[in-house]
């Protein structure tokens, strides 16, 4: 096995979608240039903003900056105020609020973590990005649940305890929250009870919640889809993209040709939904095969009770059908992937209209490749005609968002490692984060140009922030604030 | 009850009780310990280490006191000391007393009329400083080398049922520092190496031996006009840290790779002063935790400012050619040339007058051997070495023998130690050259005498002097010439007629470089020799401590217990952190298959990762297909990785850092062999004027470089070994397989 798709399920837990929904279409809560939730209106990582700068480095173009703790969530930016998440102890975490002007602290509100469940790199337990509007901040955080604060003063206003997810492979928790309307949207995939639930916003409650038992653990954004027919919440997961009404949380259609693991998120525009994913093996690498690979301790072809989390005895009992103590053969094939959604490896890059009912797979795939392009973690950007992905070794891809005709497929963006962020757009430009601490930064465009590489120093795993002519990077530990000098924007 | 010489223990008693009763209260009853109101300064830490553990484990406060309490109460004693530094102890214990060496340890649980106490004790105080470590092992403490791994849960607390009492088999458990090579603790600052000392004294090291080298920051010395003016680390080269760094986020924005301690450090005087200090850390750690101190050097090789003192002096061949030694202008017995040795012996002995120990070593590469003859003569004359063999015989034997040393260079090797024992024998007649600047005299100890010589070391060795043998290089091939071990004088009787023989173990040798090494196997068969034939321990050779958790912990182990095996200390190095469930012998799997990896770089290309400029471009000037035990190799890696991710999955999260280190480490091994693949490929490639695959498989192995540092880099933070790897294999691999593809692109887009 190459050490490249091992980290597939070791370096994965990072919910670092992509998605992206015309602006103008969807309902927003927050002001066109603002960016209110992971990567930005509707997880669109484009941002309308103008004069971003093209070449910066950790002091040049340095508005300002500011220490968090360590966390790898996407700092997000409401009425003139940036918010980050960090863990500032071994079991503290703190949610901050800046002045997006200046960087002056308006606010820190720290929280007892209690114990935190185990967790693989590049993850962390401050990896939830935040959502808020104006009134509110909305955050998550595996131990805590989701948590709404008063934007003004990071005043707890309520808490809605949510069960912490359970991964067979310990990635840890990292989906992170949106917002629509009055509810604030939170999807859980885990490996053991997968579920979709709207909290209201103001109060905390649950308005309602849909369970999810086909999906395995993945990081998927929800993402709002406005189609001629109605307004969906798109969730991508194992297997499967599916439809929910924003509403009541009914599941209205799914569309059948996703992978097995679902890290990165989807996009929108138009009504078209875009995924790309990789999920590692072949088309026959169902769970099981990774389960034997990584849980087998003993590796003598079975599971037993001591391979497998405690959080799953009772899956684990439930699957072993002869009682023989053990899972092997059928038993382990269907023990924790659903007999109804045996999704495999492999790597896709899709575009799926949204509006149907029921199976949409024969008819409302737009189109779909196979190639060597995707990210496991990255997920693609549609800006312009262009669908934009990067991958580990910085080897990006462009293809043409309405047809899928290849632009250019796995180039070198001269800069190696690893990439987690995603990439994001404005003003005629992508950014692309490398963990390196280098952004290298494109022309936006149907050809591959590179404008500058710039070194912030310090690992980039969060996807940016842009609003207002200005970008946030969140490092390991910091927060830099990057923009033109006021006079030349 | 008495103590057998080598090993009595009864731990299964405690064993049973302490594992079956895990996760049992807390002890609900007061500790204390009771300490000496003057106590050696040895018992005293080892009080207040105990005090710790408990904390640690059982978050209880156990009060320190001077006599033991009245008795009748529900208190819970531990007795520190022996009847000679406690009273307590002498009145609990009194002429029950075992029988104990100075190294001999005992925990034991004694019936009184206040009810049971438990007696932790030594030989002398560093022996009970050692009796409180292994009750925390019994405990389930782990001593790590980056730090102690405490069990998932405590064991049950008490003081009952204890009777463990132990001797070492080997006496001298010598840890090597300092060394060369950026790779090796010659980048470790003092906090580093004192956390180090602190894990080794743990596991019952009891003597730290720093191998220092002219060109140095450790030493300041004038001789005949000529001021040293060498001063710097690692022969010289130099790593910069910048963007292209994989993983260089852990270098915490440096601008170059450097010991932390010297770093910045402009001048000759700063650097001296700097490292001078550090040399004085670490002696005064060490000493401060029991073990004693050596410092290690060549006596015939100076700096090569040196030259202008030292007509003719030869240049010493080694890498970036920094000293000089004599040459045919110096007989052995040339005044100049002592003179010279003894202002640099001097040098050491006034920078660290607390040293213990002084060991001279003999050249790696001798050269002097001008004077052979003369010198063979003179020694034949001294010892009546000539009655018995010919120095023809020993060149044939050094020619003809198995050893890495062999051949001409073998011959080499005899005629150069010929020259340099002449030379130290007369040198040394003089008692003076060997006193601190208090008067005392240090030990002396002569490293590196060629194996040719050892049927005879006794009379050739200076007087009242010891030895340290390294046979080989690697324990492979140590191994494989244990008879020679055999051969040195009086081996048959309970101990050698020369005074504390100890054989250089090396864990990990630089030659095979920058990748992850284990020879737990090798060392045993060692072990067992050096038991048999009477020597008096080891010394390590390393240069990556952070892999060799799995061996030291061995070494620990069975230099108290000649029974336990590489097996049973791998399993009980992990289980009480990590937990059953099969970890360890996932570990187990995964570690032989580095073992595996070691024995055929070894046998293949022991210089294969050496931590020089060439080491991975000298692979792209080949022009044949990378030979089959490549793969071999990185498979064993890839296998390895894969033990440690399954086993670090199942552990307990309190035991998976030691996993994931490893884990991340054979991954940059297994990235590491991909790369010089690719890097063989495109060799390959260039001969056959393929420019297209010429440049993918330069692509794939800087690529592959990158992800193996930036793997390795995970893991590195508090490591300057591993940090060293990343900024060595940057420079001399990543930077110049970039600057190839760079030039090779722009020749491909030239039109020709």
């Amino acid at each position: 096995m190459k050490p490249t798709l091992i980290l597939c399920f070791l370096s994965v837990a990072l919910r670092l979608g992509a998605c992206c929904c015309p602006i103008l279409l969807v309902p927003i809560v927050a002001s066109a240039e603002d960016w209110p939730q992971f990567r930005g209106p509707n997880c669109s990582g484009v941002s309308t903003s103008r004069a971003l700068p093209v070449q910066f480095s950790a002091t040049d173009k340095l508005r300002w900056e500011a220490t968090l703790g360590e966390g790898v969530s996407s700092p997000i930016v409401v009425a003139g105020r940036v918010i980050s998440t960090a863990m500032t102890g071994p079991q503290e975490f703190s949610v901050l609020c800046h002045d997006a002007a200046t960087g002056g602290l308006n606010w820190k509100t720290s929280f007892a973590t209690g114990a935190l469940p185990a967790i693989v790199h590049p993850n962390v337990p401050a990896s939830s990005t935040p959502t808020a509007d104006a009134d509110r901040v909305y955050v998550y955080l595996s131990t805590l649940g989701i948590l709404g604060l008063d934007a003004r003063t990071g005043k707890e206003l309520w808490r809605a305890p949510l069960e912490v997810p359970n991964y067979l492979m310990d990635w840890g928790a990292a989906a992170s929250p949106i917002l629509y309307q009055d509810s604030v949207i939170f999807c859980s995939d885990d490996d053991l009870s997968s579920y979709l639930i709207a909290i209201d916003k103001r109060t905390g409650s649950v308005q309602w919640k849909t369970p999810r038992p086909e999906m395995l653990g993945g990081y998927a954004t929800p993402v709002i889809c406005q189609t001629p027919e109605r307004t969906e919440i798109v969730v991508a997961g194992t297997g499967k993209m599916k439809g929910y009404d924003p509403a009541t949380g009914e599941e209205l259609w799914t569309c059948n040709t996703l992978l097995r693991t679902i890290m990165t998120s989807p996009m929108v525009r138009d009504g078209v939904i875009y995924l790309s994913a990789q999920s590692y093996g072949d088309t026959e690498r169902i769970l099981k095969f990774a389960l034997l690979e990584w849980k087998d301790t003993n590796q003598d072809g079975k599971l037993s009770p001591s391979e497998v989390p405690k959080e799953f005895a009772e899956k684990f009992a439930k699957a072993d059908k002869n009682k023989d103590g053990f899972l092997e053969g059928d038993e382990l094939d269907h023990a924790f992937q659903s007999p109804a959604n045996m999704a495999a490896g492999g790597s896709i890059v899709q575009a799926i209209k949204g509006g149907g009912r029921g199976d949409v797979t024969k008819t409302h795939v737009v189109w779909n490749l196979t190639n060597k392009a995707p990210s496991n973690i990255s997920s693609s950007l549609v800006v312009g005609d262009q669908l934009f992905v990067v991958k580990k070794g910085g080897i990006c891809s462009s293809f043409d968002a309405a047809t899928g005709e290849t632009h250019w497929i796995t180039r070198r963006l001269q800069n190696l490692g690893e990439y987690f962020a995603s990439p994001v757009a404005g003003d005629g430009k992508i950014y692309v984060s490398g963990d390196n601490g280098f952004v290298v930064v494109l022309k936006q465009g149907r050809t591959l140009e590179i404008l500058a590489k710039n070194d912030l120093g310090d690992s980039l795993i969060a996807t940016p922030a842009i609003a207002d002519g200005r970008i946030y990077f969140r490092t390991k530990e910091k927060l830099l604030c990057i923009a033109e000098p006021e006079g030349t924007r | 009850m008495t103590v057998s010489s080598r090993i009595t223990t009864a731990i299964t008693l405690s064993h049973c009780m302490l594992w079956s009763a895990i996760g049992l209260a807390q002890p609900a009853s007061p500790i204390t310990i009771v300490l000496a109101d003057n106590a050696p300064a040895l018992e005293k830490l080892a009080a207040e280490e105990l005090q710790g553990q408990i904390d640690k484990l059982w978050g209880r406060r156990a009060n320190i006191i001077a006599k033991s309490p009245a008795g009748g109460g529900s208190e819970m004693a531990i007795l520190i000391g022996s009847p000679a530094t406690n009273p307590s102890v002498q009145a609990l214990v009194g002429d029950r007393w075992p029988a104990l060496s100075d190294q001999g340890i005992v925990i034991r649980t004694v019936d009184s009329k206040g009810g049971a106490q438990l007696v932790v004790g030594g030989g002398s105080p560093v022996a009970t400083l050692w009796a409180v470590y292994e009750l925390g092992h019994q405990w389930g403490i782990r001593y790590q080398l980056h730090g102690d791994a405490y069990p998932a849960e405590a064991p049950k607390f008490h003081i009952e049922g204890w009777n463990i009492a132990q001797e070492p088999n080997l006496r001298s458990r010598c840890w090597r520092t300092i060394n060369d090579f950026p790779i090796g603790p010659e980048s470790w600052g003092l906090a580093e190496h004192q956390r180090m000392l602190r894990q080794l004294a743990k596991q019952k090291f009891n003597r730290v031996l720093l191998s220092v080298y002219p060109w140095q920051p450790f030493s300041h010395f004038e001789f005949g006009g000529v001021k040293k003016q060498s001063a710097m680390l690692w022969f010289g080269y130099r790593y910069p840290i910048d963007g292209d760094v994989p993983g260089r986020s852990i270098f915490k924005g440096a601008r170059e790779f450097y010991n932390p301690d010297l770093a910045g450090k402009k001048t000759y005087e700063e650097r001296t002063q700097a490292g001078m200090q550090l040399v004085r850390g670490i002696i005064d750690e060490s000493h401060r935790l029991g073990m004693t101190v050596g410092l290690a050097f060549s006596p015939l090789e100076f700096p090569k400012e040196f030259a202008a003192a030292l007509p003719e002096a030869k240049v010493i061949r080694q890498l970036e050619n920094l000293t000089v030694g004599p040459g045919a202008k110096q007989a052995p017995d040339n005044a100049l040339l002592a003179e010279l040795a003894t202002a640099q012996l001097r040098s050491y002995l006034t920078a660290y007058p607390t040293l213990d120990a002084i060991y001279l070593t003999l050249p790696e590469f001798p050269e002097w051997d001008e004077h052979t003859e003369s010198a063979w003569n003179r020694l034949s004359a001294r010892t009546g070495l000539g009655k018995t063999v010919s120095l023809k015989d020993l060149e044939q034997a050094a020619a003809k023998r198995t050893t890495l040393i062999s051949g001409e260079r073998g011959v080499k090797a005899v005629r150069g130690n010929v020259t340099s024992l002449d030379f130290l024998q007369t040198w040394l007649s003089d008692p003076k050259r060997l006193q601190r600047p208090d008067g005392t005299s240090v030990e002396l100890y002569l490293i590196e005498v060629d194996p040719v010589f050892y049927p005879y070391l006794d009379k050739l060795l200076p007087k009242d002097a010891g030895s340290m043998h390294l046979v080989d290089y690697t324990a492979r091939r140590v191994a494989a010439n244990t008879e020679l071990m055999k051969t040195l004088p009086g081996t048959k009787r309970p101990r050698p007629l020369v005074a504390d023989p100890s054989l250089i173990f090396t864990l990990a040798d630089d030659n095979v470089g920058v990748l992850p090494q284990l020879a737990t196997r090798h060392l045993e068969k060692l072990a067992k020799s050096l038991r048999s034939s009477g020597w008096a321990g080891y010394s390590t050779r390393y240069w990556i401590a952070g892999d060799l958790d799995p061996t030291v912990h061995y070494l620990s182990r069975v230099a108290f217990d000649d029974s336990v095996t590489p097996e049973q200390a791998y399993e009980d190095l992990l289980r009480p952190n990590a937990g059953g469930g099969g970890i360890s012998e996932r570990s187990i799997i995964g570690w032989n298959q580095i073992e595996k990896a070691t024995d055929l770089i070894d046998q293949h290309d022991i210089g294969f990762a050496f931590p020089v400029p060439n080491m991975v471009m000298k692979h792209y000037a080949a022009t044949e297909p990378a030979p089959a035990w490549w793969q071999e190799v990185s498979d064993l890696y890839l296998n390895a990785m894969n033990e440690m991710y399954r086993a670090h999955d199942a552990a307990d999260p309190s035991g998976r850092r030691l996993l994931y280190t490893l884990a991340r480490r054979y991954e940059f091994a297994l990235e590491y062999m991909t790369a010089m693949q690719a890097v063989r490929a495109a060799g390959v490639a260039r001969a056959n004027r393929d420019s297209k695959t010429q440049l993918a498989k330069l692509e794939a192995a800087a690529e592959g470089l990158y992800n193996g540092l930036n793997a390795l880099s995970t893991v590195s933070a508090e490591d300057s070994s591993y940090k060293g790897v990343i900024a060595v294999v940057t420079e001399y691999g990543y930077r110049p397989l970039q600057k190839e593809i760079a030039r090779l692109q722009d020749e491909m887009e030239t039109p020709p």
